[in-house]
């Protein structure tokens, strides 16, 4: 299954619910393990559940660049109904905890860095040329920046103005040696899209409705590839963690799974009420 | 099969990418900044709309052929050799090799039959696309192989990478010779040696054979243009009916035909003395033209003679290859 399969339908009621439902589902895909991408999970949920929300489904496309990520859309097309995602991240998986072939939900996920962007060019293109109108929301993290095929990427789209395509940036300020900007300045982030002729929007990635409107802003445009630049934090959402939880890797050990279950379900709970 | 110095022919690739296109409305062709050296300004001129420059990013241009392989077209991506292979390989692996999509991968100028120094020469290309799982590695001979490419490759179920000479090609084999992807063939019969030759190097393998057939050793010559699949049966096939079994490719010596043919008749253990003749694990530099490099650095039909003539533990000196003449617009082997 993947959202862009003709016939596959879901609905969207309300994004900030789905968002704090992906992080519920994220804790308890990797609780079984005791580690994995949850800060992806944390970090994304908002920009995930915006695009369940803007997608049209079985027209529009996802593509997860960093595999990494896979986590997100797993997590929010389990909470719609589309699969199951029990044996997530266990050997034998098709669920595997960074992105396969073999991953569902979304039309394309490379584990390698710096590649979907490149990816989702392909995608535009073909569509294009059959007359298609389809939106290819495109996840990429800050990180993968330091990957020059992004930017190769990013000058091919706005040479040739694929405005279908939207890029959903999430600025976690997060890579395994540590913050991004310790390792590699990236900023300004926005003006560098710009200048490579894109319409860029710089937010704040942990409000929903920012981001739905950004992204419907992003399906106005009709000159120019779109980038929401998401600033966005790894342990959003979710206080219990400890103030040293890796974000790139967070372990969940029993004790902490509890809490991070209890939490999320209170705070659904509350939404709820 | 044609008597050296061989006529020669311009664009035989690119006349046959336009007339699959011309059959086949899902051909989409990108180029990396080298459209005319790669022959498809023929295609750009007919079918702009399935044109794509992809400029100078490698990476980029096989990551997208890779997703326009997903929505059913059939892409053909052109550069040289060289950058075809080695700059983008991760892209290779993951983006066409991995999910084992109908991707043309089109790299020209093959090993050392370029002057462009080492950074031009695409010496280990076929060692890299033969290990990558699903990829079928194809190194076609002459012009009327190359004529032939396109349609054969044309419904391979997953990804192919050939490499082609750039330049006026070679017209070896009769018109009516038949380019199979499955099959080896075995152009020249003898009994002393089994030669296999891939690419640019069946003339040079014809040219050594002759000379030592006119010296008592009898060379069978086996055309290989797809290396990976290998034609295992024809391989061993020859290499049982020969003393000496000789590889001939412009290619490092490393993980390419030599490779190849040495795991398939070891698996087999069929105990023959080999030879490999390429590069030698080296780059080659000092270059102003093909011809120089080919002798520089042992591909040359001398090359062959001696590696044979000594390997076999002939009596004195090797057999001097006689100078073959080529015309303006004629070919023949260094």
């Amino acid at each position: 299954m993947h959202v862009s399969d003709p016939g596959v339908r879901w609905a969207v009621p309300d994004a900030g619910e789905l968002a704090l439902r992906i992080r519920l589902r994220a804790v308890r895909m990797i609780a079984p393990q005791g580690f994995g991408y949850l800060g992806q999970a944390l970090s994304s949920a908002e920009q995930v559940a915006a695009v369940f929300a803007s997608a049209r489904p079985g027209v529009d496309r996802l593509v997860c660049s960093p595999g990494h990520y896979i986590i997100g859309p797993f997590a929010a097309a389990a909470e719609l109904g589309l699969i199951d995602v029990s044996g997530y991240g266990q050997n034998g998986s098709a669920f595997e905890a960074i992105g396969t072939e073999r991953s569902p939900v979304v039309d394309y996920t490379c584990g390698s860095l710096g590649q979907g962007l490149s990816g989702a060019l392909g995608f535009a293109l073909a569509d294009r040329f059959r007359g298609s109108d389809a939106r290819i929301f495109t996840m990429v993290s800050d990180g993968e920046l330091e990957e020059g095929q992004v930017w190769e990427a990013a000058l091919f789209a706005a040479h040739h103005r694929l405005d279908r395509l939207v890029v959903l940036l999430d600025a976690n300020n997060s890579q395994v040696d540590g913050p991004v900007d310790s390792i590699t300045t990236l900023e300004p982030i926005a003006a560098k899209w710009s200048a490579f002729g894109w319409h860029v929007i710089d937010l704040d990635g942990h409000d929903v409705p920012a981001v739905c409107s950004a992204l419907a802003a992003a399906a106005a445009e009709r000159e120019r590839p779109s980038v929401l630049v998401c600033r966005t934090s790894t342990r959003h959402g979710l206080d219990c963690l400890p103030p040293d939880a890796d974000g790139h890797f967070i372990k969940l050990p029993p004790a902490l799974a509890a809490a991070a279950t209890a939490e999320l379900t209170g705070k659904l709970e509350a939404l709820r009420a | 099969m044609r008597e050296p110095p061989y006529p020669t022919e311009l664009k035989p690739y690119g006349r046959a990418l336009v007339e699959e296109a011309r059959r086949r409305a899902d051909i989409w062709c990108l180029s990396g900044d080298l459209t005319k050296q790669t022959e498809v300004d023929l295609f750009q001129a007919e079918f702009p709309d399935r044109f794509i420059h992809g400029g100078m990013a490698e990476a980029n241009m096989m990551s997208m052929a890779g997703a326009l392989a997903r929505c059913g077209f059939s892409p053909f991506v052109h550069t040289f050799g060289v950058f075809a292979t080695r700059r983008p390989y991760d892209q290779i692996a993951n983006a066409i090799a991995y999910p084992n999509l109908p991707v043309r991968i089109i790299g020209f100028m093959p090993g050392v039959s370029t002057p462009g120094g080492p950074s031009h020469q695409a010496i280990d290309d076929v060692a890299l696309m033969r290990a990558l799982p699903n990829m079928t590695v194809v190194d076609v001979a002459d012009a009327v192989e190359t004529r032939q490419v396109v349609s054969a490759i044309a419904d391979v179920p997953g990804p192919v990478y050939v490499r082609l000479k750039r330049g006026e090609i070679p017209v070896i084999f009769d018109d009516h010779h038949l380019l199979h992807l499955g099959r080896a063939s075995v152009v020249v019969a003898g009994t002393d040696v089994a030669l296999f030759a891939s690419g640019m190097m069946l003339a040079a393998a014809l040219a050594a054979a002759r000379v030592l057939g006119s010296r008592g050793v009898s060379v069978s010559v086996v055309n290989v243009p797809v290396i990976k699949p290998l034609d295992s049966a024809t391989v061993l096939s020859a290499a049982a009916g020969a003393r000496l079994v000789v590889t001939a490719e412009n290619h490092s010596i490393i993980g390419g035909l030599g490779s190849a043919v040495a795991e398939t008749i070891a698996e087999a253990g069929l105990g023959r003395p080999l030879r490999r003749v390429g590069l030698r694990d080296t780059f080659a530099e000092g270059s102003l033209d093909a011809p120089y490099l080919l002798d520089r650095y042992g591909l040359s039909t001398s090359a062959l003679v001696e590696t044979i003539w000594s390997a076999l533990g002939q009596p004195g000196a090797a057999p001097a290859v006689p100078v073959l003449a080529a015309e303006a617009g004629e070919y023949s082997p260094v």
